[in-house]
Parts: C-alpha cells; structure tokens; sequence
C-alpha cells in the first residue's frame, strides 16, 4: 500500500513550553473556548498544516491516538468521582473522541468524513492503512492529525502505555496531507498489514540502506530509538525522515511482532 | 475504473436490553418493552431515571465489558472456519468512556486508592485487540469513535477494508453499556426523557439512554442483505446539533442515494435516528421532507430499546435485518401527534419481505451518517 503526501506539519514537546491557547486565539484568532489541552494540541497541529497546504472541505479527515483525551477524563473524573460534584456539560462532550476531530475539521474548514480511531496496537499504521482503504473507495485526500499528550503526572500516561516507570514520556501532534496520486508530493510512504516476526524484521534490517528508527518497543533490536515515548511516534519520524529529506524505514512493534512503514522523499 | 465489490451482510448477533436476537425480535411483535431504572446524580440533587439496562448487569469495568464484547463476537466467529477467523478483523464502534484511564488516574492520583506503579498497554481498543487474540480472527483491529455514529462508521470502515482487499471479513460491534459519566452528561444537558421516547411527536421530551452490544459479519460471500452504500460527513451548525432546516441530514441522505445509485422513491422504508429529542427530531423531520414525497414510509426504533449511542448504528442495523427477514417493518411507537402533519410515521405494523432500507445515525460532533441495504426478494 502507498499513500502520497502532501504535506505534513507537527509539535512536540512539553506543554509546559508553549502556551496553546495564546498561539491559538492570538496568531489563528481561533475562539478556544469549551475545549481542552487536547483538543487545543490537535487544533494547534491542524493550524501548522494549514501554513503548508491548501485543505478542501471535501477532504477526509481523521485523528488517531495512542490513548486519546486523558485530559478530560482526569479532570472530570476529580471533580464527579471524587468530589461528587455533576459533570459540565462540555466536559461531557469533549470525552467523546470525536470532539476532538470536530474542532480539528472546523478550524480547517472542513465537512466530509471525519474519524476518531484508536488502535491498541500499531496505532498509526492501523490509521493509514483505514485511509488508503477509504480513498481507494472516494478518490478524494486525506488530513491525519496524530495526537497524544502527557498530562501530569504523567504516571497515569505510563500506567497505560505498557511502559517502565523511569520511561520519559512526552506530547506530539503530527499531521500529514495525503493523497492516492504522486502529483505534487514530497514523499512516498510505504506500508501494509503484514506482520514480521523478529527473525524476519532483522533480515530485512539487514537488507535495507536506509535510515532506520524503530520503536521504544523493539527491545530485541540493537537499533536507534527515542530517548522518549508516544504512541503515534511513527508519525513523527515520517515528519522528520522528510524534513532532513533522510529516506527511513521506521519499524514499529507489539507484543514481539513488528510492521514497517517505508518512508522515500520525492522532492 | 477499480472493480468494486458487492459487500454483504452476512450474519448477526445482539443482546439490548431486551435479550439476545429472538428475545429482542419477539418484544417487538408484541410491542411489549421492559424498561428499567437508573440513579444520576444531577445539578438538582440524584433523580431516577428510566434507562434499557440488560436483565444480567454487565459491570462499568473494562473484565465485564470485554465479556460481554466477546459472547456476542464468538456468536459470530464460531461459525467461522479457522481460515475464514484469521482473515476476519475486529472493528468496534462505541463511544464508551475509556475504563483503563479512569483507572490509571484513580491509581495514580488518589493516596488512598493509590497502587503500586505496573503498566500494560491498555486502550479503548484493547477490547477488540484482545478479543481478536483469544478467538483467532486477524490481528488488525481498530476502534471507532465517533458518538451516536461510531458503529454504522465501523460497518462503512469495514466495507472500505474488504472493498480494497486488506481483509476478508469483518465483524463490526457496536458497544454501549450502562456509563454513570455518560448517564450524568446527558442529565446535564437535559436530553433524558423522565417517561418514554415519542419519536417525532409533538410532544417529545427526550431519549431514554440503552445498553446494547450488536455485532454483524460483513463480507463478499453471498448473502440476501447488501449494503449498496454509506456517506458520512461532519457538518453541523454547532457540536450539538444542525440547523432546525435539516440541511446537513438532506445532504448526507441525498449523497448516501447517490453513491448507493438508488432514488428516493427506490427506498422501500427509512429507519430514522429519530433521538425523540426537540431539537434532533425537528431537523431530520425537515431533512426527510426535503428527501422524500409524504407517503414515504418512515420508522423509528429506539423506543424499543432506548438510545443506545455508540451501538445503536449495528444494533438496529441489525434489528431491522431480523424484522424484515420475519415479514415486517416495526412501527413507530409512543406517536400520536406529528410535528409535520403530512409526514407520520409508520403507525401499524407493515408486511414487508424485501427492498431497498435507508438507515439513518446522527452524533455529536456533527457526524451524520446514512447507510442504504438491500435484501433481494426471492
């Protein structure tokens, strides 16, 4: 499977470093109003795509996470369970996962499909393979705005990621512009569903020139890896691999099987 | 042109509040409906409010949920050959509140509650992936969630996944049960009925929230129901709701027609969302009068079996499946008063076999989406 891309945009970093809502309402002149950190995080990412590439209103839409709004769920889960007080209406929307894309969709103007999906595993490949299915179907392009953000503490990202406690845990958004057609892109992403096993990822390691990166999860491969952790941190090296026009190959793993995504610049 | 597939809908399995399949199906027949009870905590103090609870509670906790999940996925997946599994992915539909985090965040920031730090990769999808693992279908899963919409989305993904070859089967599920933070939102938003749901009458008041888990197997084989096509779209006036007009649900049903190649006067009946709720039933009471002449006939389900949100896309996908495939299409009950005098909805039971059905699913978050099957007469 290939998918095109357009164009891409990101962040990533402790929120502590930026103030979201200030770059929002005073550079975008965006009403933040009734949302929170995450979905502010996934707006902001959307902005930045924005600055790259013209977006359609008959663009697909879809936002992936490897855990979703824990913003949301922490704050209402304090004051409803504990301090027993009643949920706020808009707390309450925004626990739904697809407030979030709609928020995303509005500031960019858009109106077609609009998904909110979570895999538990290979979240971000997962995702791409959902969009090359559908474009094949409505031969239209695709914005995919990868979101996850470490609330503190960020024990209780940890405790849900499937990592060890010392693990340094961070927030991404990442989006890339998407197409079926190689006209105008700047890269060519490579992926499909199939699953290696560890002899097979390290014979095609072996095989492979290019630049690679994989996983935090890929204990058994002596390869390069972030000193810190996401879930959709596969779609921050495709961001990276393009912008120091690096071709990659970034290897993503799960419970000891492992899937590749091949990243190639055309530009 | 890329060859596109006929993809169908092969089998299905519910439990709503009502009981499984046959259960649910006989309540119907005999418009005899149990509907139970529920505390939520409100701004005026704990109100009772009526609520479909499954008769056998399943408990707010991810161990309970995932075997609920799983009795109605096997139901489906034991009739499957072991290749035929492997080739079949799991995709679910909710819009459930994610269980492992509220966990994480109970165990982490309350010293009273506070357990020693252990971590193991859990998400709203965890329910899918571990499923998948245990009944030996394809490890691609994936978790859809997109409110009210979130099931009849999964079932469109599915179709999209088969049509482009990257799997064979899928089994899509639609999950929704008993949430006391979803439960209080809808409070605090005033949306609940405090008697039963009147779709489209004048007198509606709100939903009565459900519980429900529904799957159904999509595939190539062949089967009497078809799925000619599904448009879904984010378009709203505002996160809640569209224009009273209507307009946004109109486009989603004409494009839905488009794409499934079938005009308004093909569709035999129109499953409404029909929510029961002001606002909702006076937009898709204008969307279907701008689509359809008057003597469409038009239904709604879920005074059957309450608002079941995230599953109500398979749930009453598939409860409409087995009304036609017993003869009949339900009418709508708890209606005496239209809100448009010329559009009522379906008042009797009426004798159908076959045709072409529009179903409708609209949510939060301005998704809206329509989806049109078809079951060929003999």
């Amino acid at each position: 499977m290939k998918l095109y891309v357009k164009a891409l945009s990101g962040y990533r970093g402790r929120l502590k470093d930026i103030d979201l809502k200030k770059e929002l309402k005073s550079k975008y002149k965006l009403d933040t109003r009734r949302q929170d950190t995450f979905i502010h995080l996934a707006v902001y990412g959307a902005q930045l795509l924005k600055e790259e590439t013209s977006i359609y209103s008959d663009d697909e839409l879809y936002i992936t996470s490897g855990v979703g709004n824990i913003d949301v769920l922490q704050k209402t889960n304090n004051y409803v369970q504990e301090e027993k007080d009643f949920i706020k209406p808009f707390d309450f929307i925004n626990m739904l996962g697809n407030t979030t894309s709609y928020y995303v969709a509005n500031s960019l103007g858009m109106k077609d499909k609009n998904m909110f999906q979570i895999s538990d595993n290979f979240t971000y490949i997962n995702t791409l393979i959902s969009i090359f299915a559908s474009l094949k179907m409505s031969h239209k392009e695709a914005v995919l705005g990868s979101v996850d953000l470490c609330t503190e503490p960020d024990e209780v990202i940890k405790r849900v990621l499937g990592v060890d406690e010392d693990t340094e845990v961070t927030s991404s958004v990442a989006y890339q512009k998407f197409s079926l057609s190689s006209i105008d892109a700047i890269a060519e992403l490579e992926f499909d569903a199939k699953v290696y096993s560890l002899e097979e990822i390290k014979a095609l390691v072996q095989k492979s020139n290019l630049n690679i990166v994989s996983s935090m999860r890929c204990e058994d491969l002596e390869l390069f890896q972030d000193k810190e952790f996401f879930e959709t941190m596969p779609s921050y090296y495709l961001n990276q691999a393009v912008q120091t026009k690096r071709d990659l190959l970034y290897i993503d793993s799960y419970e000891n099987r492992y899937r590749v995504i091949k990243v190639v610049n055309l530009v | 042109m890329r060859k596109m597939y006929k993809i169908n809908i092969l089998d299905y399995a519910l439990q709503s509040s009502q009981g499984d399949a046959e259960e649910t199906l006989q309540s119907i027949k005999d418009k005899n409906t149990t509907i139970s009870a529920k505390e939520v905590s409100t701004i005026d103090g704990n109100i009772e409010i009526p609520y479909y609870l499954f008769e056998k509670k399943v408990e707010e906790n991810p161990d309970d949920i995932k075997q609920a999940i799983k009795k109605i996925v096997q139901n489906i997946s034991d009739k499957l050959s072991v290749e035929q599994r492997k080739n079949t992915s799991l995709i679910i539909g909710t819009a459930l509140v994610d269980q492992n985090i509220v966990k994480a965040v109970v165990e982490t920031m309350y010293d009273y509650k506070k357990k020693p730090y252990s971590s193991s990769k859990k998400s709203i999808d965890s329910f899918a992936k571990e499923i998948s693992e245990e009944l030996g279908l394809n490890a691609f899963s994936m978790t859809i969630s997109t409110a009210c919409t979130s099931s009849v989305n999964a079932v469109l993904e599915a179709r999209n996944l088969i049509n482009s070859d990257v799997i064979e089967y899928a089994i899509v599920v639609g999950v929704e049960v008993f949430s006391q933070m979803m439960s209080n939102g809808f409070s605090s938003m005033k949306l609940l009925s405090s008697d039963v749901q009147k779709p489209f009458d004048i007198s509606r008041d709100g939903l009565v929230l459900g519980e429900a888990i529904a799957g159904v197997l999509v595939g190539k084989d062949s089967s009497p129901w078809a799925i000619l096509g599904g448009y879904s779209n984010c378009n709203s006036l505002n996160i809640t709701s569209v224009s009273p007009s209507g307009k946004e649900y109109a486009e989603v049903m004409n494009r839905t027609m488009d794409l499934s190649n079938v005009k308004a006067e093909d569709i035999t009946t129109l499953k409404a969302h029909a929510t029961s709720t002001p606002t909702n039933d006076m937009s898709e009471i204008h969307a279907i009068q701008k689509v359809f002449t008057p003597d469409v006939t038009f239904t709604a389900l879920k005074p059957y079996v309450g608002h079941t949100l995230g599953a109500c896309g398979v749930l009453e996908l598939a409860m409409f499946i087995s009304c036609i495939d017993d003869g009949f299409i339900p009418q709508t009950l708890n209606h005496t008063e239209p809100i448009i005098e010329e559009y009522v909805p379906l008042q009797e039971f009426k004798e159908c076999h076959s045709g072409i059905f529009m179903l409708n699913y609209f949510g939060f978050g301005g998704n809206n989406t329509s989806i049109i099957i078809q079951k060929e007469s003999k």
